[in-house]
């Protein structure tokens, strides 16, 4: 990889293609941003490589959950996102935060998705005057 | 004297006529006219004039006080008048100045009423006003603290209630509604 600085754009399009081809780009990628110093930038990159990916009909969802998802609830958040998307391919990161208290947050690189009590709780909270 | 009295004595006994007999002598009585004449003469020449000139300065004296004393009785009049007039002029203006006072009083009366009054109904309108806004932070204040512990209370509530199976009823829920 030579040291040139590439626009994160460029970096993530290479990146979502090496991934889309089935090579890992973990280590490729620490080594880049190592070298061309700029680990500050990693989170940025890893958004734009999701966004890439998204382009390219590959949708990674963070997705937020009081509890654990169970195999049920993950086919049927996968089949809600394949469906208003129009991903190719969804793959979900299942989180839990139980201070959600109830409900799913659905975090995609272009949109989000709120259902979760504590959010409609902020909402509340939010109408003070 | 006594030359006289020798002398008609002698004529008495020399003529005898009656006369004589009533002790008038001729000569005498000429003498005696003589120096009444002259006596006359010198009163009308050098007294009388200067008597009459006193008289008469007395007299003009007098009629000019009288004069004087008619013109200051006169002046007396008139300056009865004219204080009778003054007077009345100064009634006449004390009871200007006593109405257009009293007009004035009521008119700084009428003044401070109206102040008095504009002034307490801004004070009435002010204590409205904050009255209402006072009303509306508390209305607001009542609200937040009802958000907040409405919001309080679910979380408390929803904390301990919301089992799996209803938070896996509210994700189906919510991904129904989205698709």
């Amino acid at each position: 990889m030579a040291t040139t600085k590439l626009s994160r754009r460029k970096i993530a399009a290479y990146f979502a293609d090496e991934l889309i081809a089935g090579r890992s780009v973990v280590k490729p990628l620490a080594a880049y941003l190592v070298e061309a110093k700029r680990t500050r930038e990693a989170a940025l990159v890893v958004r734009d490589i999701e966004s890439a990916l998204a382009d390219r009909g590959v949708l990674l969802a963070d997705v937020s959950t009081a509890r654990e998802l169970t195999a049920e609830m993950k086919k049927e958040i996968t089949g809600f996102l394949t469906q208003t998307t129009n991903a190719k391919s969804v793959h979900i990161k299942p989180h839990v935060d139980p201070h959600l208290l109830g409900g799913v947050r659905i975090d995609t690189p272009s949109t989000r998705l709120d259902t979760t009590i504590r959010h409609r709780l902020n909402k509340l909270t939010a109408t003070k005057i | 004297m006594d030359f006289l009295t020798q002398f008609a004595a002698t004529e008495e006994a020399a003529s005898g006529d009656i006369m004589t007999t009533l002790g008038i002598h001729w000569e005498l009585l000429a003498f005696q006219i003589i120096a009444f004449l002259i006596l006359v003469w010198a009163l009308g020449k050098f007294v009388y004039p200067w008597l009459m000139k006193s008289v008469d300065e007395r007299q003009a004296k007098i009629e000019e006080s009288v004069k004087a004393a008619e013109e200051a009785e006169k002046k007396a009049e008139s300056a009865q008048e004219d204080i009778a007039k003054l007077l009345k002029d100064a009634r006449v203006e004390a009871k200007d100045i006593v109405t257009t006072a009293k007009d004035e009083a009521a008119a700084m009366v009428a003044d401070a009423e109206g102040k008095a009054k504009a002034r307490a109904e801004k004070i009435v309108k002010d204590a409205h006003e904050q009255l209402e806004k006072d009303v509306i932070a508390a209305r607001k204040a009542l609200h937040n603290d009802t958000i907040e512990l409405v919001a309080l209370a679910t979380e408390k509530i929803v904390g301990k209630t919301v089992s799996e199976s209803v938070d896996k009823k509210i994700i189906a829920q919510a991904v129904k509604e989205q698709a």
